[in-house]
């Protein structure tokens, strides 16, 4: 009796934590936050742009049918009340929520139409325009041979149906920012990427170029009660030790974190209280060029073992704890944990230099080779982490040389296939089929690349029969598959999945982890208790 | 002129400049007798930026290196660069500049031109398209710094010598029927040539800085050969959390730079016939 | 000296077109894209580059271009930015102020320490006093600017509190002080050591020793006849360094979140944003010419004995 007694004290208390977490949520304030990615931000029209530095803002100003569920991992419904597929698969019938744009106008289904037909102008050649192309007719639109987006029909005001060319999930398709629902009153003037008008949450008051950008709350938007911030500004920092400074002087309300700082929040008892870490969809990799010739006109990486010695040899675990500083997760193939479809006991390499070295013997590579492999900049996914492979690729005699160059050159020798090995990091998410396409024969980027990646048969089989199958469950269990044949195939050498991580202060709550792009907060969930300097600043 | 001993020993800028520069020069001659460990080969990532201890004096890099050795290592790279760079700037600047500054007219109209063009063009865009046209490598990237850098020094003589030029040392050297050129070097150049030392020793740090931030992004001495710059760029996030990384590359291009400042400011006091007289 | 002013300004103009034509050149050399740069960190489908390419013009041949590009200048068009989308124009103009905001700034702390200290430590030649400011100055001088920039972010904005740790506020002064101070300190001491030596070869002149010989008050010798004699190399020296000042900034405009042009320039570099590239060297080039024709007319009013004939 004591004892349940006991218990009962614990659950009250438990469900008396949560329901008054849940009852203190609190209108006001005024949020600072940063937009970390480079010295401006460059456009706020989400067609124009496909770089997550823009993105990060334009969330918060444009919504689009569809949004990102990061607690789930998966898209939801945003601005569509509803949607029913119809028996062919390939179409379906959205309904539009209540919602209003910043100029108060409401949104019907004629506004969906003119957002994607803008989108997909090939007069405009925007940014984004690639993410409309599995709709019915984008692509001769696209290509300049129809004059509109035939496969988008308005039903009502408040209906519209949309036909796809495969039987794809729409969802997968439109969440993605670029396709958010614009007004054409005001898309269509010169400036709108300097004077944005949305559906968000919050709309623009003042940008300040290169400096601010500063939203306030939007008390129309669709979601009741919601945003709870008044105000949110994001400051323009690119210097990530000027952040920490800044978050130190508590200028900042949250701050994105780097390997440095990362080290010092996890061991201070306070500041790892306030921070929040997520698997990013980016899979860090070095890429084998199979044309990659030797003197002797051998091709090292056409043989599935070189590339697997590769694998065994490298100790990422090591690599990800002392180079890394512990901010990023070892890889165990491409998916990477928050990809639907990731399999926690899929296969891997574990780092075994015995048998890499007898893999190299058995493919004839016993002295091993000399290796030259391009990297950027970056200190997460460049040639610091090139460097650090360096020594355990000697021990089974791949002699290393790198190769550091800007992003630009960078970006263009990916483009051409310009490399016998190159570090990158590669998007792995959300959705597993699109994304593992890369891998197929079909997809452009694999053509693109002057065939620089091996075909696989049996991927390609199973990919192939994924992207028809329906059931979701069953799509997943092809999806596992397929990741399993390229990690055996060792198509990349899996470094590892970045950890982004988000240290807050202790006034903020209900920031989330997102797995797609840890920058991608939906700010209208957050809120700030009175202990924030900022709590009534308007 | 004064060049005996008791005259050097009483600069005791020389001596203390000369012996920082010959340290530096011996640090990069003698690297391999002098450093601990092998600057790339002995990398162990299982000893990541330790802090200094009794094996590792200086700590270690990200990577697990030995600091101290790579500094030695690096005086290498960053000593002839630095002053290979600056020589190259200097003699230009210098040859430029008293053209510009003793013939005027449309010489000086074409000089001040050509360096207006060099001034705007960033050194940035001038490395990367260097790198593009004739190929990555460091060599490549300093000899076109070296050959672009010398605007400074041009206009600093310039500058000079339209002052001397009327001086009365100048006019009496006219006077005399010297010819033109052995005015300008004879006469003049040694007279101006004060600044112009001190703005070149201080160029030396310069280009040590530059190379920094152009390995930094990929178009300097490529990883793992190490360079003070290079280190010092590397460390930049970890100024507070691992400062032992960059502050010992810090310090070897302050001493280097001071030594050859004082080393610069000692020559020209002894070669100043004035200065020696005065005291 | 009119027909000099004259001349000069007359020069602006080829090397204006000097300058355009081996920046055309040398951006068009340059392996990358702006179209690859504008995904971020996905690499774009090459339909979607050369779409973005030809929207840009770039599909067009050199000579082209650059007639085009020519063609606007003379109007006062500067084009238009590939990844911002915006007028140059603006953007540039937008990021002029805070430019030469913190230039001149800068340039005074610069001018006002390191001038006295310059013509200080030259009079005391040879002690403590001197020796001091050299090792001070050769720190300045070597010195990363990221260094001074993040410790005296730590010492004034994290542990005292006392001034804002980034960005541009709405220009207020408290803003500027900081990124004005460490970008000062590598000038000012470069101008100390400048002023010194210069000092030091003028108190080593003829005329001087003859003023000393004369009975003349040091302060008078030092006042006029020095500061005179100086003047030319320190106007070249900051004359000089207005240039970089303006462009050479990126550093400390990223550190401390300053939207200033030098750190414009190089991002446009990375992004292969050409028009935006362009822009800003037109711009620095304007301003460093206009501060150097001043510097040069400055010459023969601080030296008599200079004229341009």
């Amino acid at each position: 009796m004591k004892r349940m007694g006991l218990g009962l004290v614990v659950l009250a208390l438990v469900l008396g934590f949560y329901s008054a977490d849940a009852l203190a949520v609190r209108n006001g304030g005024t949020f600072q936050w940063i937009a970390p990615y480079g010295i401006s931000i460059d456009t706020l029209d989400p067609a124009a742009t496909s770089d997550d530095k823009n993105i990060l803002v334009i969330l918060n100003i444009h919504r689009g049918l569809f949004g990102w569920d990061a607690k789930n991992s998966t898209y939801k419904l945003d601005l569509a009340e509803s949607m029913t597929a119809d028996d062919d698969g390939l179409t379906y019938v959205i309904k539009l929520k209540d919602a209003k744009f910043h100029n108060g106008r409401t949104i019907t289904a004629d506004d969906v139409i003119y957002s994607y037909n803008r989108l997909a102008d090939p007069k405009k050649s925007f940014a984004s325009s690639h993410l409309l192309v599995e709709i019915d007719g984008a692509q001769a639109y696209l290509d300049g041979k129809a004059d509109h987006i035939s496969g988008l029909e308005k039903i009502d005001d408040k209906t519209v149906r949309i036909k796809f060319r495969n039987p794809v999930d729409p969802g997968f398709q439109l969440w993605r920012y670029g396709t958010a629902i614009v007004p054409k009153e005001a898309a269509e003037n010169e400036d709108f990427g300097s004077n944005p008008i949305g559906c968000g949450p919050f709309k623009l008051q003042k940008w300040t170029k290169g400096v601010e950008i500063v939203l306030v709350k939007n008390p129309e938007f669709y979601e009741p009660r919601k945003p709870y911030l008044d105000k949110l500004i994001y400051k323009i920092m690119a210097d990530a030790a000027a952040r920490d400074m800044a978050f130190q002087a508590g200028e900042l309300d949250a701050n994105l974190l780097y390997a440095a700082q990362y080290e010092k929040f996890k061991n201070d008892p306070k500041l790892s209280k306030h921070m929040m870490e997520v698997p990013e969809m980016f899979t860090r990799a070095v890429r084998f060029n199979p044309n990659f010739t030797l003197a002797d006109g051998r091709k090292p990486f056409s043989d599935k073992r070189v590339r697997q010695a590769v694998n065994y040899a490298i100790n990422r675990e090591l690599i990800v704890e002392k180079y890394a500083k512990g901010k990023a997760y070892p890889a165990r193939g491409f998916l990477a944990p928050t990809t639907p479809g990731f399999d926690p006991d899929c296969m891997s390499y574990e780092y075994n230099p015995e048998k890499a070295k007898q893999l190299m013997k058995e493919a004839g590579y016993a002295k091993g080779f000399d290796l030259t492999v391009i990297a950027g900049t970056s200190t997460a996914y460049g040639a610091g982490v090139v460097e650090a492979a360096t020594p355990f690729l000697k021990e089974i005699g791949i002699k290393v040389t790198i190769d550091k160059m800007e992003n630009a050159v960078l970006y263009q020798k990916y483009s051409d296939g310009e490399f016998d090995a190159a570090i990158a990091s590669h998007s792995s998410g959300p959705d597993p089929i699109s994304i593992m396409y890369r891998f197929h024969s079909n997809s452009p980027r694999f053509k693109q690349r002057g065939e620089t990646s091996q075909k696989i048969d049996s991927f390609e089989q199973i990919i192939d029969l994924a992207a028809a199958t329906r059931d979701p469950a069953m799509r997943l269990e092809l999806v596992k598959i397929a990741n399993d044949i390229l990690t055996e195939e060792a198509v990349l050498w899996f470094y590892n999945y970045n950890k982004a991580v988000i240290a807050y202060q202790p006034w903020v709550h209900d920031m989330e982890p997102v797995g797609v792009e840890m920058m991608y907060q939906h700010m209208d969930n957050v809120w700030v208790d009175e202990t924030s300097p900022r709590a009534n600043q308007k | 002129m004064s060049f005996s001993w008791k005259n050097i020993k009483r600069r005791t800028n020389l001596l203390i400049g000369s012996a920082l520069v010959m340290f530096v020069a011996g640090m990069a001659v003698f690297a391999p007798l002098l450093a601990p460990y092998h600057p790339t080969e002995d990398a162990n990532i299982l000893y990541s930026e330790e802090p200094p201890c009794e094996q590792f004096w200086f700590g270690t890099d990200i990577q697990g290196r030995d600091i101290l050795s790579r500094v030695i290592y690096g005086s290498r790279i960053s000593l002839s660069v630095g002053l290979f760079t600056q020589f190259m700037n200097s003699v230009i600047g210098i040859f430029m500049g008293l053209m510009a500054g003793y013939f005027g007219k449309w010489i000086d109209d074409l000089i001040m031109s050509i360096t207006n063009i060099l001034l705007s063009i960033p050194t940035l865009v001038f490395a990367l398209a260097v790198m593009a046209l004739m190929g990555p490598g460091l060599i490549n990237v300093f000899i076109a710094l070296g050959v672009t850098n010398w605007s400074y020094t041009c206009r600093l003589t310039r500058s000079q010598v339209l002052s001397a030029k009327r001086l009365n040392y100048v006019m009496a050297a006219r006077a005399l029927g010297y010819g033109k050129f052995r005015i300008m070097f004879n006469q003049i150049l040694p007279n101006i040539m004060g600044p112009i030392l001190v703005i070149s020793t201080l160029g030396v740090a310069g280009a040590i800085l530059l190379e920094a931030a152009l390995s930094f992004l990929g178009l300097g001495v490529q990883p793992p050969t190490p360079s003070w710059g290079g280190m010092l760029a590397g460390a930049r996030e970890k100024l507070f959390t691992a400062p032992w990384i960059s502050i010992y590359p810090g310090m070897a291009i302050f001493l280097t730079v001071l030594g050859l400042n004082l080393f610069g400011d000692g020559l020209r006091d002894l070669l100043d016939p004035h200065i020696t007289q005065q005291k | 000296m009119f027909a000099f002013i004259i001349r000069r300004i007359l020069q602006f103009i080829p090397t204006v077109i000097g300058i355009s034509f081996i920046m055309f050149v040398l951006l068009n050399v340059l392996p990358g894209s702006a179209a690859l740069m504008t995904g971020g960190k996905e690499i774009l489908s090459p339909e979607i580059v050369k779409k973005l390419e030809k929207k840009w013009g770039l599909d067009k041949p050199f000579h082209v271009r650059y007639l085009n590009y020519m063609v606007g200048l003379a109007k006062g068009d500067l084009g238009t930015s590939f990844i911002r989308g915006d007028k140059v124009r603006d953007i540039i103009g937008n990021r002029l102020w805070p430019t030469l905001k913190l230039a001149v700034a800068a340039l005074a702390i610069a001018c006002f320490i390191g001038i006295p200290l310059g013509f200080y430590s030259a009079v005391k030649q040879g002690t403590w006093v001197d020796t001091v400011t050299m090792v001070g100055a050769v720190s300045g001088v070597s010195m990363p600017q990221f260094w001074s920039a993040l410790l005296l972010m730590y010492l004034f904005s994290v542990v005292l509190r006392w001034l804002p740790t980034f960005g541009y506020g709405n220009g207020d002064l408290k803003n500027l002080i900081l990124p004005a101070v460490t970008l000062g300190i590598g000038y000012m001491a470069l101008l100390a050591r400048t002023t010194r030596a210069a000092v030091v070869e003028v108190l080593s002149q003829d005329y001087i020793r003859t003023a000393h010989a004369k009975g003349l008050s040091v302060l008078f010798i030092n006042g006029k006849h020095v500061f005179r004699n100086t003047m030319v190399l320190i106007l070249t020296t900051i004359g000089m360094q207005f240039g970089s000042l303006m462009g050479e900034t990126v550093v400390v405009e990223t550190v401390f979140s300053w939207p200033g042009i030098g750190s414009l320039m190089v991002d446009s570099i990375f992004l292969r944003d050409t028009p935006v590239t362009q822009g800003c060297i037109m711009l620095i080039i304007f301003v460093f010419m206009s501060v150097n024709l001043s510097v040069d007319i400055l010459y023969s009013v601080v030296d008599p004995r200079i004229r341009y004939d």
